[in-house]
Parts: structure tokens; sequence; C-alpha cells
């Protein structure tokens, strides 16, 4: 049975001075599937490891179950946090055939090697590798060693599984047959569980709760369905998947049912949006309105439903149907926009935006990013692995 | 358009150099088999072959006999190979008892200093064995530097001029071996290993004794070459060991063909037993190691964490680190630096700086300094030419020559030096050699020959790490965007494998410059190089004058490796030396 586990106001500082983590709280109900999702150097990985035990917290207190593995006195070594963990490089031990690595992890419950030995075959049975049992890591493939370091985590029975990033060395298909096995897999075993990635599609696909992390602040924390349609920031919307972003101008006029009409800065508006605000605003504010993918409906430019024009810049076919990317008059670029048909690039279009996915933050909040044109995918695009994936249109 | 059709005639010519540079290729592959084959397998071959048929080169009368074999496994002969053997083992096992903590003090903790600890290790590495030999011998020899600073310690001497003294030194050679050997393991071993272990519920101790095993070929690989390198040593054994009366089998060796007359036969014996010696370990320890691969490096293993010891541990860790630098380097500095400032006989204990003046002014002296440093550039270029073509062939694709190839530069490394110096002997001055014109023996040509022979087998295996990460692509994109074969070659290529060409050649001209074993016995009469020179003063009782030119070419070899640092710094474009670093591969 899972453990619950307590967070309260963490922080950690390392001997450089690098702060990793601020004042981070949070609470897990035993048996849930927590992802932790945040770009590199957002202290998810610091955040694991010190529930681990092997990095120390400078600052707050951490419990598993009722009892606090760390504080400002107390620091319990790993061995007797009575969890386990799959690692980034699977870390299994080479020297040990598959069977003794997961049934090393059994010698902590006191049972006689065979039992051990039996425990440790079964395990290796469930995740498909029964047969491979005697063969060292080196004799198998990444897909096989990551299954080894599945079970190895899950074999001992324990409150709480730690997972860090363990799909990030596999190739896209793998990853997905494996994301699934390690989700049926952690449920059957009702273990809590923590896991950390940077693929927002493997934290919404996995989690039972999503904890965004960004620069050391845990920045929302919920589940995926609330982080999706109610992102607390313009960084937890970019993080989680957008369209495109405008600077807008909010409209004295409501919309009604709680949304706001915005203008947005460009020559391509044709008409206000209705948009969800993500902050208090006022009438006249300078605002930047985030557009989800899923919002976003191609139309003719004839067609009076359209609220801005723009130009097919390139379309891509993803097997049910065609990804756009529309250029607005200044340049600032709307993409991943799903259609069944196929427009040819060049061609002048209408965008249709949908109030659900459409999300206007405050000036000061959006101040990081101005428009959508500042982060084109392309030769400018930060590197894949920071940059978050968008979440298929359909 | 016009461009276009101007260089229409360009694609014409294409055939004809295609043609061409193939027929070179397939030339240039029989013609490397062919050197392989001349200066490396056969004189070795011809010399060995001579253990079980003397009559095959007139050196007996037997077809084939082991009368030889039986005579080196009596008398003195047997005496020097039971000693080989058991020197080598205990030298391999101080390897690793020393070898392995300073490694894991450099790579596992904040001991101060740890860079200048591993820096200082290659400087064992590459310093010949038998400069620290006779620098300890100078020092506790019962006319010694010991003795004329009025200690006067016989027991010191006996200790150090015996088995203890022959072990202490090989041993201490032997630590670079181990350090390097478990620098490496656990530099690949990342700290997951021990946090998988401290998380699924082993104790501090229990996640050591868990990763302990993973360092295990590390250790075997160590022995191995500790070992293999002691037994195959020419330096201890004719300095320290020969002026301790106590035999070893490469000594041995020696003194069969230095005698009157040779016996071929019976240093070939000795040859057979020692390449055995080498060979045995090696074999076990790649045997012992296949199937088994422990390999743990990856992209992204996580930096450790190192410890941080105490102020009492890093202090008795410096002093454990100090003592080994002492033993290997400190000593043996202080003993040829000290006796090469004092005049060769009395006890007085006047420093006078006669002897430099004489290394100096003498031609006689200075002369042997001059053509070692010669040799070692004339090798140097050589070897690393020829080193980079068998290195391109064996990065190549494997197949059946290439597997050949990789085994014969194998088994050369690990070919004792003096046996190889001594199949050239034999081999180059057989009558059918003469007979077609080819006299080499006793010239400078075949010492030369003999360095480049045997530099050759180790510059390939050190470069062939840095160009098989050379990725074809970037010889063929310069190709692609208009450079000849040649000019895409020199400007894509070479500038990757600078360093590593630049190092090798530094290893190898070092390492001629101060050659013992193929200088002894390859040397033109009248013209010896330095290592034979220093040993001939230091025979001759002209102890000061051979210490001094041993520390002057110490001295030269260390201002040759700054003048090629840095003059690569200062010359080499900002591009070359942003790319990779000093180490092969």
């Amino acid at each position: 049975m899972g453990e619950r586990i307590t967070v309260e106001n963490v922080g950690k500082v390392y001997g450089s001075g690098s702060r990793a983590l601020d004042d981070v709280s949070l609470e897990i109900d035993p048996g849930v599937v927590l992802v932790l999702l945040g770009p590199s150097g957002s202290g998810k990985t610091t955040l694991l490891r010190s529930l681990a035990g092997i990095e120390r917290i400078s600052e707050g207190r951490l419990s598993i179950g009722s009892t606090v593995v760390a504080d400002g006195r107390v620091h319990v070594p790993p061995e007797r946090r009575d969890l386990s963990m799959v690692f980034q490089d699977y870390a299994l031990w080479p020297h040990l055939t598959a069977r003794d690595n997961v049934a090393f992890a059994l010698k902590r419950r006191g049972l006689p090697a065979a039992e051990r030995q039996v425990k440790a075959l079964a395990m290796l049975d469930r995740v498909g590798l029964g047969r491979l049992g005697g063969r060292y890591p080196s004799e198998l493939s990444g897909g096989e060693q990551q299954r080894v370091a599945l079970a190895r985590a899950l074999v001992a029975d324990t409150g709480l599984v730690l997972c860090d990033e363990p799909l990030s060395n596999l190739d896209a298909d793998l990853r997905e047959r494996m994301r699934i096995e390690i989700s049926s897999l952690v449920r059957q075993a009702e273990a809590t569980t923590v896991y950390i990635t940077h693929d927002q599609a493997e934290a919404f696909a996995l989690a039972d709760r999503v904890g965004v992390l960004e620069r050391g602040r845990l920045v929302q924390f919920g589940t995926p369905e609330e982080i999706y349609a109610a992102p607390a920031s313009p960084f937890v919307a970019r993080f989680t998947g957008l369209a495109g972003e405008l600077a807008v101008r909010v409209r004295v006029r409501p919309a009604g049912g709680g949304l706001l009409e915005v203008e947005a800065a460009t020559r391509s508006a044709v008409r206000p949006v209705a948009a969800r605000p993500g902050a208090e605003l006022t009438d006249g504010d300078d605002a930047l309105l985030c557009i989800r993918p899923t919002a976003v409906r191609l139309s003719a430019t004839d067609a009076d439903d359209h609220h801005l024009v723009g130009t097919v810049a390139d379309v891509a076919f993803r097997g049910r149907g065609y990804e756009h990317a529309v250029v607005l008059d200044e340049g600032t670029q709307i993409s991943g926009i799903f259609s069944d048909v196929r427009i040819e690039r060049g061609r002048s279009v209408g965008l249709r935006l949908e109030a659900p996915g459409c999300l206007v933050f405050s000036g000061s909040a959006a101040g990081m990013v101005p428009t959508a044109a500042a982060d084109p995918p392309g030769p400018l695009a930060p590197p894949v692995a920071e940059r978050p994936k968008l979440l298929s249109a359909s | 358009m016009a461009t276009l059709v101007g260089r229409v005639p360009r694609p014409a010519a294409l055939p004809a150099i295609r043609a061409l540079s193939a027929r070179g290729a397939r030339l240039g592959r029989p013609a490397l088999w062919l050197v392989i084959v001349l200066l490396i397998l056969a004189p070795s071959a011809c010399f060995l072959v001579l253990a079980f048929s003397p009559r095959l080169f007139s050196q007996g009368s037997q077809w084939f006999t082991l009368t030889f074999f039986r005579q080196v496994l009596t008398g003195t002969t047997a005496v020097a190979l039971l000693n080989s053997v058991w020197v080598s083992l205990a030298a391999a096992a101080i390897g690793v008892v020393v070898g392995f903590p300073i490694a894991w003090l450099t790579h596992r903790t904040d001991l101060p200093a740890r860079r200048l600890v591993a820096g200082a290790m290659w400087f064992v590495l590459l310093l010949p064995s038998w400069l620290p030999a006779i620098g300890w011998q100078r020092l506790v020899q019962p006319d010694g530097v010991m003795y004329r600073v009025g200690l006067d310690w016989p027991w010191v001497t006996h200790l150090v001029m015996g088995p203890f003294g022959v072990v202490l030194l090989l041993g201490l050679r032997a630590v670079p071996f181990s350090y390097l050997a478990v620098s490496a393991a656990l530099t690949g071993l990342g700290q997951e290993f021990e946090d998988a272990a401290r998380v699924h519920g082993a104790g501090r101790l229990g996640a050591l004794r868990l990763v302990a095993p993973i360092l295990a070929p590390a250790i075997t690989s160590s022995i191995a070459i500790g070992f293999a390198e002691s037994v195959s040593d020419f330096g201890v054994a004719s300095t320290l060991a020969y002026a301790s009366h106590f035999p070893l089998a490469t000594y041995q060796l020696y003194e069969y063909i230095g005698g009157f007359p040779p016996n071929f036969p019976g240093a070939a014996a000795i040859g057979w037993l020692l390449v055995a010696s080498v060979a045995v370990p090696l074999a076990i320890q790649a045997r012992a190691l296949r199937g088994r691969s422990y390999a743990v490096l990856s992209g992204r293993t996580r930096p450790v964490v190192r410890r941080q010891l105490t102020r009492p541990a890093k202090a008795a860790a410096l002093g454990f680190v100090g003592l080994f630098y002492t033993a290997a380097l400190g000593v043996p500095g202080f003993g040829a630096v000290s006796s090469s400032l004092l005049a060769d006989f009395g006890a007085s204990l006047k420093l006078t700086f006669t002897n430099y003046d004489q290394v100096f002014r003498s031609s006689g002296l200075a002369g042997p300094l001059e053509r070692s440093l010669v040799y070692g550039a004339i090798t140097a270029s050589l070897t690393v030419v020829g080193g980079f073509v068998f290195a391109k062939m064996l990065a190549g694709a494997r197949s059946a020559s290439t597997r050949m190839l990789d085994f014969l530069l194998l088994a050369a490394v690990a070919l004792p030096s003096v046996v190889f110096a001594a199949g050239y002997i034999f081999a180059y001055n057989l009558p059918a050699l003469s007979a077609v014109g080819i006299n080499l023996y006793q010239t400078v040509t075949l010492l030369v020959i003999g360095y480049v022979a045997s530099s050759l087998p180790t510059n390939a295996r050190v470069l062939v790490g840095a160009v098989s990460q050379v990725q074809r692509s970037l010889h063929e994109a310069a190709r692609a965007h208009g450079s000849g074969s040649l000019r895409a070659w020199f400007r894509a290529v070479f500038p990757v494998l600078s360093k590593p060409l630049t190092m090798a050649w530094l290893l190898t001209f070092c390492g001629i410059l101060l050659e013992l074993p193929i200088s002894s016995l390859l040397y033109a009469p009248g013209s010896p190089p330095l290592s034979v020179a220093i040993q001939d003063n230091l025979g001759n009782y002209h102890f000061g004058t051979g210490m001094a030119q041993a520390v002057v070419a110490v001295g030269f070899a260390l201002v040759a490796v700054a003048v090629v640092l840095g003059g690569y710094r200062l010359l080499a474009p900002k591009g070359w030396r942003r790319l990779g670093g000093w180490t092969r591969g």
C-alpha cells in the first residue's frame, strides 16, 4: 500500500550557492501517481533525489507516511526510507545478472536467498523478461534494461516508487509502450509514485496529479485536466503546449460566461476574441493571449466567423490529418493547427479562435515572451529537450 | 550557367584520378603488410625459431631440438627466470596496492592538489625505468651520496641493492599502469550505482561492497599489465639488479647475445619464455573478461559526489601519496642530481659543476645527446605517419585483415623490447641479406628502423581511439563542398586529429630520447646514443658525468615537451585548440 508523502516548505541550496528548490510544498495521497514536470534546471530531479535521501535538503521538512525523513536536524539515509527508484540510466549493476539485480532489492526484506531468487524471477516474468534473468545488463537491449530497472523498483513492494525520467533514453515507439507498462504496473502495486519528466505529453498521459516546477518553485499543482484547462501562468501554458501567443488589449465589454473580450494588436485581427482570464484584468490593460492548439480552427477568408487572417507557412501530414502553421501579418506564427484537409503553403486563411482554449494573462506576467514570434519552431527555437511538445489538436 | 559549362571537363578527368587512387589503395595495403612482415614479424620470427631449429640459420647442427630450453632452465638462467617471475608478481601487487588508492583518492575525494597528483603520474609513467634505478643506486652505493654525506648505513645499501630494491623499483613503475586502469574505470562508474544500492536498502558499506566488483576488470588489467611490464623490463635489470648481482631474465638474454661467441639459440629460448610470461597473463585477463563486459559508460552518467575527507584523513592521504612520489621521483631525482654534482672519486662532499661542464664542452659527451635528439625527432615523425596509417586501417571496417593487423600490433606491443632487438641483431646479420645487398647490421639506419618498428605498434594503438572517433562525414563534407581529397583531409580531418598526433609525436620523441634496450643492442659502434653513453660512463666509474648526462637528458625532454605544447598553443589556430583533450581519443 502506498504511503502519504508530505513536502513542507522544502528548499535546497547547493554548495556553490545555487538554489535548486525554493519553498516547495505539496502533499501526495497514498497510491497516487504524481508527475513533476519542468524544464532542465527547474529542480525536479533535486526534489526527487531529496525524497530518495540522496540529496540533503537545506530547509523545510519531508515526510513519508507519518515519519519525518528530513528536516533541519534529521536526515534518514536512503536505505532506511523503504522506497525504490528507477534511475534515468537505469543504474543496473553490470556485474550482476538481471535476476540478481532484482533480487538485491529484496535483501532489505530479510528473505532467504532462495526465496529472493524466486520472487525476483516472478517479477521479471511480470515485466516479460522471465527468460532473460540469467543475462547481464550489457546483454540486454535498452528496453529490456529499463524493464529490469522497473522490476527492481517494484519487487520489494515499497510504499514509494521514484522514477527519474526513465523513458528519456528510449526511442519513440518503445517509450510509449514502456509508459503504458509503467502506468499499469505501479497502479497494480498500489505504490505512491513520483515520476519526473520534461515531456508534458508523457506527464499528462501518466499522472493522477501534476506538479509544474519553474526555477526551483512549484508554480502549479493539480490534475492534468486542471493544468491544461487553467494554467496558472504563461510559463505553465507554454510548457503544456501552445499554438501561439498574441499581444492583446482588454476591451471594456466582457464577453459573458466569465469570459473577456480582447483585441489583438495585429493588422491580421478581424474581430475581437473571447478569452478566459488567467489573471485579474481591467479595461484597457495590455495582456497576452495564449492559444491552445485545440482552440484554433481554419476557415475560409470570406467566411464571417474568423478572428484572424494569415498565410499558410507550412503544412505537415500527421496521419489522421494535417497540421498547419500560419503566419500573421507582422510575422507572428500560429502553429499546430489541425485540419482534415490540406491547405497548401501560401494560401490566405482565416483562423477561428475558441474561447475555452484562449487564455489571457496580464502584461506583467506575460513579460517573458511578448509574442509567439519569439519562439518559432525552426532554427531559432530552443533545444528540443527544453521546448514543450504541442499537444495534438484532436 | 557559363560557370557550370566551364567546369564540365573536370568530372571527365575524375575517373582517371579515381583509377589511380584505387590502384594506390590496392597496392598500399600489401605494401603495409610487407612493412609489418619485414620490420616486425620476420626479424622476431627468425630469431625465435632458433630456439627449436638452430640449423635453419646455421646456428647449430639440429633441425629440431629442445636442448636450449633445457639449457636456460638450469643454472643461473633458471634462477634469473624464477627471479623475474616472482619479482614481477610482487611488483604487480605493489602497483595495485599503491595505484588503486591513489586513483580513488584523486577521483572520489576532495584530496588537495589532486590535479598535480594526476599529472605527476604521467611523468612517472614516461620516465624510463633505468633512470630512477640509477638515481637510487647512486644514492646508496658504497661510494654513493649517502656515504659521502656521512650516513654510514650499509643495511640500506643491502636493502636497496638487492631483491627488495628491485621489487620496489619495478613496483613503483607498475603504479601508473594501475592508476590509469582504475582511474578509467572510476571515471565511467557514475554515482548512480552507489545511489541505486543505497535506495534499494544497502548501507554505505554494503553499497561499496556491491560496487567494488565493477572495478574487478580494471584490477585484473592492472595486475596483468604490471606483471607484463615488469617481466619484460630491461632498465632495472641492466642497472640496479645487475649491480646487485640479482639476475633477471631480460639481462640474461642480453648476456647470451653479447657473449663470445653469442648464443642466439639460448637467447631465443629465453625470448620464448619471456614472450610466454607476458602473453599468458594478458591472455588470461582477456579470457576472464570475455562475455562479461562491465561497460558502464553512458552519455548521461551522473558526476560523482566527492567524499569530503576529514583533516586527519586528508593528512594521511597526502602522506601516502607523498611517500609514493618521494620513492618514485624524489629519492631518485635527488640521487641523480646530487651525484651529478660530486666528483667521481674520493669521499669528499664538495659540490662541483665540473661534470656538467664536461657534458657541454666535450664533444664526446655532447654527441650522444645530439644523436638521441635527432633519432628521437626522426623516429617520432616517421612513427606518427605510420601509426596514423595503421590506426586508420584499424578504425575502418572490420575484416579478417584488420583483425589480423589488430592482433599483430597488440602482440608486438607485448613483445619485450629486448627480444625485439635481439631479433633485429640476428636477422640483419644473416649472410643472405648481405648477399642481396642489404648491409644494415651495426648501422645507424638499422637502429632508427628498430626504433620506428618498436614504436609503431604502440603509436597505432594510441591513435586508433582518436582516429576511430573522426566521422567519415567530415572528409566527405569537405569533398562535397569542393575540396580535393588531400586538401579535404588537411582542412577537415587533420585539425581534429592535430592534438592526438602532436601528443603521439611527443610521447615517441621522449621515449626514444631515453630508450635503453634497443639502443644497447642495435647502436652503431662509435655512435652510441644517449642511454648507452650514460651506461658506459657509469660502467667505467664516471658516475658524475653519467648522472650529469642523465639529468641534462631529462631536462631536454622536459624542454621538448614545453616547446612542443607551448608551440601548439601559440601557433595552432584557435579552433584546433578547442577540439578534444590532450589525452587519446
